[in-house]
């Protein structure tokens, strides 16, 4: 029933950028290519929002989860140096029910109260979409076999994930951003496919490059993914916060080294395996959609930090598609 | 096959209802029409039987932390569901009271059983398509008032029975009449393409032999096996949150007859149901 693509694993689609041959002097002054510059996994835990206390966030905290919000601090500084225009983000609390939906409203805005944690998160947004990307995505992907949807209805709500990721990866909001609905529920389904995912990033990827957008894609999902069902007093007392169990960590060390050794097809492999023994979030797509996209580069995968967030697993991991050549 | 014994005389009676918003549409399914009679029918049961509070917990408010209990006195607004937004039933004006005496004994109550209750009371708190579509259908003059815990989804059912027990021992204690509301789907196997309202079935035939069986066991009144089967029927027919809200009326303790089924059909190829029990 499915008429989607299925798309050969990384083995075609991916180089180092700005070290050709024809590119001399590629050390320290690379050329400014169009195409994909970096691929990051941006996890979304609203508290790492409420935690930083900007203007834009109601609630206010004590600070927490510093490891992690450090690598997001570096993080921005590394994105700053890529010089991108548009950040295209998946993040799966965007549930749409029906096909992949792509957010073509001009100038998002609006107060966003999470419906989870609104003791973390009530926040203005106000972002810039690349609506010619957007559509570009929207009309790929749909090319290429998926049900898709260009949603240019300014009244739905921006979702917490989306905005935590945003916010963490640029807190100026001065680039534009291509926003991508997860097209499953993480939570209502036991099973869902992540063939689709694979598709998708290659669809973004065509539609990047057709423009000629220089893009970081950036898949939002935490890893393990069991936590606590009951709340401690204060949010931020890191007194609280543990890995849920010592199986889950495993497994996300696991799951870390391979993509600090740069091993990515057999992460690839283990994605699946991964969810099966932690409900990894990853279930819903958004890693397996970036490393698609980026076309599963091997060798270069950074992962920047590590820590837990209501006990499960969350790492700020990038693929510089130009290490070396900036 | 319970007997029947005595209810509380704070419950009005009881309703299970889908939260599709295509209940809504202004051209609807024939499908959806029925089940949007259903609940109207339903709702009238509930009214007819002296309810004055609608006591919803809907599948669609999912949390994962603790239990939350609304208690803004009056949510209104304009939702626009993130997937269906370019139908007509995708908008949704909102204008809710909420029962804030009850909703705060209520919130005692579960935490006098050894659980969690966040008082949720937040400007723009974004009220879901489930209890707008319910509150709509059942209480269409608007003459009721609401209460509204979230559905924990990595809590154990026990807990979400907890939740039902807990508000009726708060609708006695504040002396309120109150009709149970459980926002849920069946089966969700969801058709995965656009459709126009007539293609509508459900999409896979074990899925509807499930939802069938579910439905006939509320009928001969044994909620407690549809209980004991639920994990099953959530593997073998992705039932919505794992069925989780109708463990939230059995907990109540007064599902003590048989269930009318009044309607079951297809929504987006899921199964949607209507089943009401008795005050
Ligand atoms: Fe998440």
């Amino acid at each position: 029933m499915s008429n989607v693509f299925r798309v050969p694993v990384g083995d075609r689609t991916w180089q180092r950028r700005g070290q050709s041959a024809h590119s001399p002097d590629a050390q320290g002054d690379a050329p400014r290519l169009p195409g994909i510059v970096a691929g990051v996994l941006a996890p979304h835990p609203p508290h790492l929002l409420y935690a930083e206390n900007p203007p834009q966030n109601e609630p206010r905290s004590e600070g927490g989860w510093e490891v992690l919000r450090w690598a997001y601090e570096d993080l921005r500084q590394r994105i700053r140096a890529m010089d991108v225009d548009v950040i295209v983000l998946h993040a799966p609390h965007w549930i749409t029910m029906v096909g992949h939906h792509v957010n073509c409203v001009p100038n998002p805005r609006g107060f966003s109260v999470e419906p989870i944690f609104p003791h973390l998160l009530r926040y203005e947004y106000a972002f810039h979409t690349d609506v010619e990307l957007a559509e570009a995505i929207a009309d790929q992907a749909h090319d290429d076999g998926l049900v898709t949807r260009k949603m240019r209805n300014d009244g739905v709500r921006v979702d917490y994930a989306t905005i935590t990721a945003l916010h963490l990866l640029n807190p100026d909001w001065d680039i534009p951003v291509v926003s991508l609905s997860a097209n499953n529920n993480p939570y209502f389904y036991s099973t869902s496919s992540l063939d689709q995912m694979h598709v998708l990033g290659e669809s973004t990827r065509k539609a990047i490059e057709s423009l000629g957008r220089r893009a970081l894609v950036a898949g939002s999902n935490s890893l393990s993914h069991l936590h606590w069902d009951r709340e401690q007093g204060l949010p931020e007392d890191m007194t609280y916060e543990h890995a849920y169990n010592h199986h889950q960590y495993r497994w996300d060390m696991r799951f870390l080294e391979l993509i600090r050794q740069g091993r990515t097809r057999e992460l690839r492999d283990l994605i699946p395996e991964h969810i099966d023994e932690t409900e990894s979030e990853t279930k819903a797509g958004s890693l397996t959609w970036m490393l698609s996209a980026l076309g599963w580069p091997e060798g270069i995968g950074e992962v920047l930090a590590y820590g837990t967030v209501i006990g499960t697993g969350n790492a700020v991991c990038l693929w510089d598609l130009e290490k070396g050549a900036r | 096959m319970s007997s029947r014994t005595e209810t509380s005389p704070s419950f009005a009676g009881a309703v299970l209802v889908p939260g599709m918003p295509q209940l809504l549409a202004e051209r609807p399914a024939p499908a959806w029409a029925g089940l949007a009679d259903g609940a109207r029918a339903a709702g009238e049961r509930l009214r007819g039987a002296g309810a004055e509070t609608l006591v919803v917990i809907s599948t669609q408010w999912f949390t994962v932390l603790g239990h939350q209990v609304q208690v803004d006195e009056r949510l209104t607004g304009t939702r626009v569901d993130e997937n269906w937004y370019d139908f007509d039933y995708g908008t949704m004006h909102y204008d809710l009271h909420t029962d804030v005496a009850l909703a705060e004994q209520w919130a005692t109550e579960i935490e006098s059983a050894g659980l969690e209750a966040r008082r949720t009371r937040y400007e723009h708190f974004p009220v879901d398509t489930g209890v707008i579509l319910a509150n709509r259908l059942l209480d269409p003059q608007g003459g009721l008032s609401i209460a509204q815990v979230s559905c924990n989804l990595y809590a154990g059912v026990e807990d979400i029975a907890t939740l039902g027990r807990a508000v009726v021992r708060a609708a006695e204690s504040v002396g309120r009449r109150v009709g149970l509301v459980a926002v849920t789907g069946l089966s969700s196997a969801l058709t995965q393409r656009w459709i126009e309202p007539e293609e509508d079935r459900v999409e896979e035939p074990t899925y509807e032999e499930w939802d069938r069986r579910i439905l006939g066991l509320l009928a001969d009144g044994d909620v407690d096996q549809v209980l004991q089967l639920r994990e099953q029927y959530a593997r073998e027919a992705q039932a919505d949150s794992q069925l989780r809200a109708l463990a939230f009326l059995q907990g109540s303790g007064q599902l003590v007859g048989a269930a009318d089924v009044l309607e079951y059909a297809a929504l987006w190829g899921t199964g949607g149901a209507v089943v009401h029990w008795p005050g």
